[in-house]
């Protein structure tokens, strides 16, 4: 993988060939992806979804002490309007000082559609900078400027000299892509080849002795990047920093929530450590690259099978194997202990799951464990890191490949027609898609919270706990399940829930 | 050229529109958009609108074209006519209305030529070319009711005088504004007239098709929902009139006097419904008399927001709680006109006061403006600052607020530390719960 020399990265659609439409089970899904030819198909009949600014700005938008440039007319990154008085806290988590977010819309109106946004696109850099005295100022570049061909990196180079934040262009223009996670992608290649390395024009390099030198080479060795997530809370970077303590690591988190100067050095690292290969396989693969440096991409710590396979990853690369097992030893006897009541508590009963393809597998995984039978998954899009996952959870849960299986973001009539008819104990779902879910009744637990632990050992007891109190009362969602009515005609629900699935292009590609 | 804008408090003509039509009953907007926009406005509609959800079709459930790159190249016009054929399958709703964002206006598809196609049907297919780079969410709520009035309202040669039309109360920008619908409906029904509100609690989509009978529409804003009020004139012979949005005494005496003179209302009748609202006011408002006095629980104020609620809460502060609204922040981007309008609704105050009053739309603007209304200590040993001072703004005022130690009543758009089920601050009852509201504020950390 080598993106990193053009200004603008990929679509996802074109570089990992992800399919966003497909119904089936998770056997037929296996079978299809590996013939290849999944991506093509479409819908007929469409709800929204997030586009890749969107998704950007979730990510990102967290970063302290840093402002946000969205070059586009006055709705573009509205959706951080409802996070304005409130990220704050979660930014304080990781440093007192923390600002809540800033940003700028450059608000272009009809005339700037036709005479070019450039001029507000400079205006607002320098409004940013004047203002605030940002460390770094990110410009996120909309659907509207791509279409009338604004220059953003030629002003954005120009705008460099002026100003001492260091810019970042993020090119992650919504109609470019469905596939909604190319967004982790535009904002990686913005980081990697505006704010990852020193730099020397303003600070001198850093001078060490011989022996300076060699405890810092130590200390890289042992140094791994833990790549966290926005949707990932404090809790949970806590409980795997700790895990990675205990195998006598330095842990550096990136990228939400990070300020710009912790990127200076990221290439000084031993390991990339992915927790979501959905998020992270653009960024490690090109920091293997660009700094010869390895990565562990495999999957999510969530459940104990996959938490002691993202340890084993990790150990290995370090040579540490033994270390390792006796902490999973020690981790999961301890835990298994702590989550046998919960067993018993939810034997029998059945569970429906949405999001991530990475997140839900692994979750699924956990649930599984905890005695919960899987009926069904919904995966946002399903790609190459897909395919490995749900192996793996096939191998792991028996009899999985006949549940179902289902790829859309969004598109809650797909949901909704599918709850109708497979009724689950239980519905894990991505924030969008719950509410649609709480109408139809179902008790829900969410599939990730900013402020709840979700990951490693820790993650597994508070995800059963939580999901037990949950199940104790329902009643707030069973009264919204009697008194509401979701929008769609009741001859939908009658229907096959992947009628307006159109796969013409991929059977013809099978056949061809 | 039209400025930057630090931290806006709205989203573009398409977010407005999804949140008008949304608010509307069993109505169902269809975006001819990227994939992207809906999901993009829907935490600005939802989340920052005190929680207010999607309603009955919001959120992700927003049927959409989806638009991507190849469409782009191709035309979404062929895309835009299965999504809507499909839609009328899969959507349960009364009204189908198509709204546009940027991308497809840029191609040129043509949005009324696809709808026309649908006119025999039986369900109703709208559209409003919600343009995102044209306007605003105020411009795309005006879009909607303009579009509505000349295709959905019925003509109705024949008026009833006792029925009236009220809007200008924009949902989901006005957080509270089914609450408010309420009250305004309430008073009016006091005054012995019907009202269709369109999107307050108990409207059906038939009162909106029947409007058109209305003797007088009541565009409570002085900014918003005026352009509309012409189109309803010119289509439905419909005249208006435009007042600013009432909370408490001394806003809604004045709203019922003048909304009481334009429907020919005996003089009588109205005071006498005012006399009989007040009575039930003041014996609320008496029982602070101790704790407002012993305590000095009079306060200066900055109240920043929307032109509708920057001017009720300064009035309901000033006139009603005898308190000093003495900096107004407002927001919204405004046409020269409409700022000489909005001015016009500051003043005339029983207490005398004249507020300071700045338009800027830059949320961090408002810490600049506080500190050149009441300068800051330079180290002095008598300074007289914003002290005892209270905020009553949005949730983008809380560093602000804590920066002065402050406490903050977020009443205007966003506001995302607050949900907001049926509450009103319109009206005589609206101004008991702002009281409740802003002095629950200044006891809460005795």
């Amino acid at each position: 993988m080598d993106y990193i020399k053009h200004k603008v990265p990929p679509v996802r659609e074109d570089r990992l060939m992800a399919c966003q439409a497909y119904g089936g089970t998770c056997g037929d899904l296996s079978n299809d992806s590996k013939k290849g030819c999944l991506y093509a198909s479409k819908r007929t009949f469409s709800q929204t979804q997030g586009c890749q600014l969107n998704l950007s700005l979730g990510m990102i938008s967290s970063m302290r002490d840093a402002v946000m440039v969205i070059h586009s007319p006055i709705g573009c990154g509205g959706n951080l309007i409802q996070n304005a008085g409130i990220n704050k806290v979660f930014q304080k988590l990781r440093q007192q000082s923390a600002v809540g977010l800033r940003w700028i819309n450059t608000n272009l109106s009809e005339v700037d559609v036709i005479s070019g946004g450039e001029a507000k696109l400079r205006q607002a850099v320098l409004k940013a900078e004047r203002e605030f005295r940002p460390s770094a100022i990110l410009v996120f570049n909309s659907c509207v400027p791509a279409l009338i061909g604004d220059d953003i990196d030629g002003i954005l180079d120009d705008l460099q000299k002026q100003v001492s934040a260091r810019i970042v262009p993020i090119h992650c223009e919504g109609f470019k892509t469905k596939i909604q996670a190319t967004a982790y992608d535009s904002v990686y290649h913005g980081l990697i080849r505006n704010l990852v390395g020193e730099d020397k024009s303003t600070k001198p390099a850093i001078i060490r002795t011989p022996e300076e030198e060699l405890e810092h080479q130590e200390k890289i060795s042992k140094t791994v990047n833990l790549l966290n997530v926005g949707s990932m809370s404090r809790i949970d970077e806590e409980e795997l920093v700790r895990l990675l303590k205990a195998l006598d690591l330095n842990v550096r988190i990136l990228p939400s929530y990070s300020h710009p100067e912790d990127f200076t050095y990221a290439h000084e690292a031993a390991l990339n450590v992915s927790i979501c290969a959905t998020h992270d396989d653009y960024f490690v693969e090109h920091f293997q690259k660009l700094y010869g440096i390895p990565y562990v991409l495999r999957t999510i710590p969530i459940g104990i099978a996959n938490t002691n396979k993202w340890l084993r990853d990790i150990a290995a690369h370090f040579g540490i194997e033994e270390q390792a097992e006796k902490l999973i030893a020690a981790e999961t006897a301890e835990l298994n202990k702590a989550i046998e009541p919960f067993k018993a508590e939810f034997k029998g009963k059945t569970a429906f799951l949405t999001g991530g393809e990475v997140r839900i597998l692994t979750t699924a995984e956990l649930l599984h464990n905890l005695g919960f039978e899987i009926l069904g998954l919904r995966g946002y899009h399903f790609d190459k890191y897909g395919e490995i996952l749900l192996e793996e959870y096939m191998e792991d849960v028996p009899n999985s490949e006949k549940a179902i299986f289902n790829i859309g973001s969004g598109q809650v009539f797909e949901q909704a027609n599918l709850l109708s008819k497979i009724t689950p104990d239980l519905f894990v779902g991505h924030i969008g898609v719950n509410g649609s879910a709480a109408k139809q009744g179902y008790p829900i637990f969410p599939l990730f919270g900013q402020s709840d632990d979700y990951l490693g050992y820790k993650g597994v007891y508070e995800v059963a706990t939580r999901v037990s109190r949950i199940l104790r009362n329902a009643s707030f969602n069973k009264n919204l399940g009697k008194n509401t009515r979701l929008p769609y005609r009741d001859s939908w629900y009658e229907q096959d829930p992947f009628t307006y699935i159109d796969d013409s292009a991929s059977i013809a590609a099978r056949i061809g | 050229m039209s400025k930057v804008i630090e931290r806006p408090r709205y989203v573009c003509a398409l977010g407005g529109a999804i949140g008008t039509i949304q608010s509307l009953p069993r109505a169902i907007p269809i975006l001819h958009s990227s994939s992207g926009c809906g999901g993009n406005l829907a935490g600005a509609l939802s989340g920052a609108s005190g929680y207010n959800g999607g309603n009955y079709c919001g959120g992700q459930a927003l049927p959409s074209s989806n638009v991507s790159e190849r469409d782009i190249v191709f035309g979404g016009e062929g895309r835009l006519h299965e999504q809507i054929e499909n839609t009328l399958k899969v959507m349960d709703g009364d009204l189908y209305f198509v709204v546009t964002g940027c991308m497809v206006e840029m191609i040129g598809d043509n949005v009324h030529a696809v709808t026309k196609r649908f006119k025999d049907g039986k369900l109703p297919v709208l559209a409003a070319e919600t343009v995102s780079f044209k306007g605003n969410s105020y411009y795309g709520y005006e879009l909607v009711l303009e579009t509505l009035f000349r295709e959905f309202v019925e003509p109705a040669p024949v008026k009833d005088p006792g029925t009236v039309n009220l809007w200008g109360v924009v949902p989901m920008q006005d957080v509270f504004w089914k609450g408010n619908l309420g009250v305004l409906k309430g008073l009016l029904k006091k005054l012995g007239f019907e009202t269709n509100t369109f999107f307050g609690q108990g409207e059906t989509l038939e009162n909106l098709k029947n409007s058109g009978k209305a003797s007088l529409n009541i565009v409570v804003s002085e900014a918003y929902g005026i352009e509309a009020a012409k189109v309803f004139e010119e289509v439905h012979d419909v005249p208006y009139i435009t007042l600013p949005l009432p909370v408490g005494d001394h806003g809604t005496s004045r709203f019922l006097r003048t909304v009481g003179k334009a429907l020919g209302v005996d003089e009588i009748k109205i005071e006498k419904l005012i006399q009989e609202e007040r009575k039930a006011y003041y014996p609320y408002l008496e029982r602070l008399a101790d704790v407002y006095n012993d305590l000095d629980f009079q306060r200066y104020a900055t109240v920043v927001g929307d032109p509708n609620y920057t001017q009720a809460i300064t009035r309901f502060l000033s006139d009603d709680l005898g308190w000093l609204p003495e900096l107004i922040v407002i927001t919204d981007i405004l046409g020269e006109e409409q700022k000489e309008r909005v001015l016009a609704s500051f003043g005339e105050y029983e207490s005398g006061l004249r507020p300071e009053i700045v338009f800027d739309e830059d949320a961090s603007s408002v810490v600049g403006y506080i500190n050149r209304h009441w300068p800051q200590n330079q180290g002095q040993k008598y300074y007289k600052g914003f002290a005892p001072g209270v905020i009553i703004g949005s949730v983008m005022e809380r560093d602000t607020a804590e920066q002065f130690k402050v406490p903050l009543l977020p009443v205007t758009y966003p506001i995302s530390n607050r949900v907001v089920l049926n509450r009103a601050y319109a009206g005589y009852s609206g101004g008991l719960t702002l009281a409740e509201d802003v002095l629950s504020l200044v006891v809460a950390h005795r």
